[in-house]
């Protein structure tokens, strides 16, 4: 059991542990956004739904995110054996160097299919015509503003002497 | 311009992520990663969703700005580390996979829920 779960699939670059955890993870930290983002900010208005970020995306982050250690580290924490200990749900590969995976993927898919499966069977397709470019848009701005803090890695600033 | 909006919204949503998440955790740890959502996820939203500048049109699919926040992480990490974009894929395709699932299911939930939560039955009291 433990021989299967752990086993390395290498042209996966995942464990089916590590698939397990981060389906369950996926759908544990979009299940509560659907159920109680919309609610809270009913009950509470704005302020709830600032409320909300810290409840469900803060603490879906430790369950997620959280690495061991300090600091972005995809090789998580190595340990004595050669294996690799990583403590959040949503797995993000060691393998070369992979990027990183958010649980934002999860939620804004979950939302989109959420939507889907409320509406009528037969309102379906132009919904998604219509949704996909203002998809496209986000996407596009979550790459440039991501691009553009992925530069500070090359300023190579000195500064202040050192 | 709807659609300039949303992109100048996920731009800055992915920013503020992947530019000062890191660096809160590292500093503080988990409280820093949990107080990082409470401060950049909350304005976000605040900006991108209740002022509306994500372009939600009502009665459409909802867009969010986990979108935003997904393409931000593969972007600032294939800039900054180099990383390989395809070898995000099999991760992507787990956490679809998963929000799909809860996305149906919270439909379908919804659909046959009674009035039984304790919400509606707070304001059938008052």
């Amino acid at each position: 059991m433990i021989g299967f779960f752990s086993y390395y699939v290498p042209w996966l670059g995942m464990t089916p542990a590590a698939i397990l955890t981060t389906v369950f993870g996926a759908f544990c930290v979009t299940f509560v956004v659907i159920r109680c983002w919309g609610k809270l900010v009913v009950d509470f208005g704005p302020a709830g739904g600032m409320m909300a970020a810290g409840f469900i995306i803060g603490t879906f982050w430790v369950l997620n995110h959280k690495l061991p250690g300090f600091g972005i580290n995809p090789e998580g924490l190595a340990h004595p054996d050669g294996g690799i200990k990583q403590f959040g749900l949503i797995y993000q590969g060691f393998r070369g160097a992979a990027p990183w995976v958010d649980m934002g993927t999860a939620i804004g898919f979950g939302l989109w299919i959420n939507g889907l499966a409320g509406a009528t069977p037969g309102q379906r397709a132009p919904l998604i015509a219509e949704s996909l470019p203002r998809i496209g848009a986000a996407i596009l701005g979550g790459i440039i503003g991501g691009a553009l803090t992925g530069l500070v890695g090359w300023s190579g600033a000195n500064l202040f002497g050192y | 311009m709807a659609r300039l909006a949303t992109i100048i919204g996920g731009a800055i949503c992915g920013a503020l992520c992947f530019g000062i998440w890191p660096e809160m955790w590292k500093s503080y740890g988990i409280l820093g990663g949990w107080l990082t959502a409470a401060i950049a996820i909350s304005i976000c939203w605040y900006m991108n969703h209740w002022s509306g500048l994500f372009d939600n049109p009502p009665g459409k699919l909802w867009v969010d700005q986990g979108w935003a926040v997904a393409s931000a992480g593969l972007a600032w990490s294939v800039v900054r580390f180099h990383a390989q974009l395809l070898e995000a894929l099999p991760v992507v395709a787990c956490c679809l996979v998963g929000g799909a699932a809860a996305g149906w299911t919270a439909a379908r939930i919804a659909q046959v829920e009674t009035r039984t939560n304790l919400a509606a039955r707070e304001k059938e009291t008052l």
